[in-house]
């Protein structure tokens, strides 16, 4: 496994496991550098023109400008947020998830089964971690926008996984996934500010 | 880029076209009528409404042939039949739903519903791979977004988020079920791995779940129900019919490929099971439809009845790769729950409200919702006896199990009978909501529609029309032939084109499409 290879996955998987644990900020931090360096590992494989990997980090950049919270860069509190002890705090608050994220990626470096063997180890094993760290908020989680996040951390695991056996996905099919990175950030959003201004009202 | 380009462009993304066209003609009429003139959103509405008949005329004028399909570079959009027949009678169902539903927002839906049905026809066109699925289910949510906005109502929004879940769960899904088809090919030299038989079992199963969790089949019928519950009918009847029934062509062409790649009977209970949750939602949605007094939730629950069919269907595609009654009844299903949307839109816009205790005498007092019902009575119990009535027998048939196809039959004559219910209330004595309420005289443009569309959709949902919803799959790749050259013979080297003697061939002969290796979705021979 190459050396930025690595690096791109531990920040993958950091970023995943901070965006479904963290409190606003970081969380909407931790999504986009969780979008920026899934994008990097899944684009890296036989696309030359590059045109993927533009669609995506296009797409992801449209999705979090209308979905982030307004408030989001207060400048003291966005320092308080990111602080290293705020992240490092809120892992630890989260044994379950980092030790899930841990799994997934041990996980995913044992080559299974056929096709499996054959693929990506860097790819299989954030593809999987991703995946282990995102499903059970998306599945079990009642706030809006931390499912939000938890569906950007599935389908970016998703499709790591997917191209760490099939390769970098066609043009078309990069462009409905951007698409859908966009609707789940925009429908999130906008489904969470209608609930709030509804609760609000009453 | 050349003339002829452009053309082909034109006619592969008609319907994507005309829908971004209204983007620019709902600001225009506004505009052009003032925001605040209260004929703004009827000039918006009508404008829409035009555009909606305008892609079903274009769609079926652009046709599926290989004239209409653009390759640039690696992209390939190649529009199928299945998809066409969708866009020409989704333009005119939502059209005439449209100007059923009147009011502010009618515009704005109508807007949606060209998204909706291009977003379905651009799915149907894309030949193979993880896009057209994902392009669907967001689509889906989108729609759902978009119908939901306007107020904030945290029924709705709860019902969006609840679509964001299920569209985000789907995905990894699919993705599964890629994996275990690409290994079956390792499976069948490697005797060390998993059964072709029990890989294809997992595919099977992974690909249907898209479908059945995506049509509300028991025990998702949750999400379905509170779609129709709480969103406007064009949104309800796209996001948990129209999209659903696209993605169950897909469905179906992979599932029907798959069985027929495989020698071996499929492992695990997975025929049986997606039988039995057909026949379950069948009479789960009839029951539920005979007992709610809501007039938006008995409809939902018929849609729920619907997606039972589409098991039932997907069950007989694994059984019986060959036969097309699976795919044949997705169409009728689809016009025959858009009919029952169009009563309810018609319905709840005369009387504003949607429970059945005060809606007594409805039929007798707006006879062309009377008729609107009783055409999609007639749609659901498919007669007279023809095409559709004939391939749903065919499904339970090749079920081969009697005690489901009882069930099924039964939960079918129970829908048939809560629908019946809706009538026998129309002409029993008006109630006070009913007798109050402002009606418009019969011999208008809105009324004539209503009837005209009705009786329409009815005759295409019951088999009287000749249509056909791919029957045959999904169109396979058309001919190549060089610019220039378009109505030229296709290339000697295509792969089945039989070589007869005093035959040209013709771009229409179509070459079979066997199933691919690379473990991509892809339609079905």
């Amino acid at each position: 496994m190459p050396g930025l290879e690595l690096l791109l996955v531990l920040i993958a998987i950091l970023s995943g496991t901070l965006a479904v644990t963290s409190a606003s900020r970081g969380a909407w931090f931790a999504i986009a550098i969780l979008a920026l360096s899934s994008s990097a590992l899944e684009f890296s494989i036989g696309d030359p023109n590059r045109i993927g990997l533009i669609l995506r980090l296009s797409a992801i950049g449209i999705g979090l400008v209308a979905a982030v919270p307004e408030n989001l860069f207060e400048r003291e509190a966005l320092r308080r947020d990111l602080a290293m002890s705020t992240l490092v705090l809120t892992l630890r608050e989260h044994p379950v998830v980092v030790a899930s994220a841990l799994a997934g990626l041990l996980l995913g470096l044992v080559p299974l089964a056929l096709p499996i063997e054959s693929s990506s180890d860097a790819l299989r094993a954030s593809g999987i971690a991703l995946l282990v760290v995102g499903l059970p908020p998306l599945l079990t989680s009642r706030f809006i926008e931390a499912t939000t996040r938890a569906a950007v951390v599935t389908l970016a695991g998703t499709m790591l996984l997917r191209t760490s056996i099939f390769g970098a996905i066609d043009p078309l099919g990069a462009l409905a996934i951007g698409a859908g990175f966009i609707c789940i950030l925009v429908v999130g959003g906008s489904v969470a500010t209608r609930i709030s201004n509804a609760e609000e009202e009453r | 880029m050349t003339e002829e380009v452009i053309l082909t462009a034109i006619r592969a993304l008609f319907p994507v076209l005309t829908a971004l066209t209204s983007l620019a003609l709902v600001p225009l009429i506004q505009l052009w009528r003032g925001s605040k003139r209260d004929d703004a959103a009827t000039y918006a509405t009508l404008g829409v409404q035009f555009l909606l008949l305008g892609t079903s005329v274009g769609a079926a004028l652009a046709g599926a042939g290989y004239l209409s399909t653009l390759r640039i570079g690696q992209i390939t959009i190649d529009p199928s039949e299945p998809g066409r027949l969708l866009v020409l009678l989704g333009g005119i169902v939502f059209a005439v739903i449209v100007g059923a539903g009147e009011g502010r927002r009618a515009g704005t839906m109508g807007q949606i519903a060209l998204f909706g049905i291009a977003a379905i026809d651009l799915a149907l066109a894309i030949p193979s791979g993880i896009a057209p699925i994902a392009l669907l289910l967001f689509a889906s949510l989108s729609i759902s977004g978009a119908a939901a906005s306007g107020k904030d109502d945290v029924g709705r929004a709860r019902a969006v988020f609840r679509d964001l879940r299920t569209v985000s769960l789907l995905l990894p899904a699919v993705v599964v079920a890629e994996i275990l088809r690409t290994a079956i090919s390792y499976a069948a030299v490697d005797a060390s791995y998993a059964t072709p038989a029990s890989l294809a079992a997992g595919t099977a199963l992974g690909v249907s779940i898209v479908l059945i969790v995506a049509a509300g089949v028991f025990p998702f019928h949750g999400r379905l129900i509170k779609i129709f519950e709480s969103l406007p009918i064009v949104g309800s009847l796209l996001v948990a019919v129209w999209i659903p029934s696209a993605l169950a062509l897909i469905v179906m062409g992979e599932l029907s490929a798959l069985s027929s790649s495989i020698t071996d009977p499929l492992g695990g209970a997975i025929v049986p099971g997606i039988l039995l949750v057909g026949a379950a939602t069948l009479v789960f949605g009839a029951i539920s439809a005979l007992l709610h007094d809501d007039i938006g939730e008995i409809v939902g629950f018929i849609a729920v009845g619907n997606a039972g069919w589409l098991a039932l269907a997907a069950a007989a595609a694994l059984q019986s790769p060959t036969d097309t009654s699976s795919r044949l009844i997705v169409l009728p299903g689809m016009l025959t729950t858009s009919l029952f949307g169009l009563w309810l839109v018609s319905v709840r816009r005369r009387y504003g409200t949607t429970s059945i205790r005060e809606l007594g005498g409805w039929a007798r007092r707006t006879g062309a919702n009377g008729i609107a019902l009783t055409a999609a009575i007639v749609a659901l119990a498919a007669l007279p006896p023809g095409v559709v009535l004939a391939a749903r027998l065919n499904l339970l048939l090749l079920g081969g199990n009697p005690l489901i196809a009882l069930f099924a039959v039964i939960g079918q004559l129970m829908l048939v009978v809560a629908a019946a219910r809706l009538l026998l209330i129309g002409i029993t004595p008006q109630s006070q909501t009913v007798h109050e309420a402002e009606t418009r005289p019969f011999a208008n443009i809105i009324t004539f529609s209503l009837v005209a569309g009705s009786l329409f959709v009815a005759a295409a949902a019951a088999g009287w029309l000749a249509l056909e919803s791919g029957g045959t799959g999904a169109l396979p790749p058309a001919p190549s032939v060089s610019p220039g050259a378009s109505f030229g013979p296709a290339p000697t080297g295509e792969p089945s084109v039989e070589p007869t003697p005093s035959a040209t061939a013709s771009p229409e002969v179509s070459p079979s499409v066997s199933p691919s290796g690379s473990g991509e979705i892809s339609p079905a021979p």
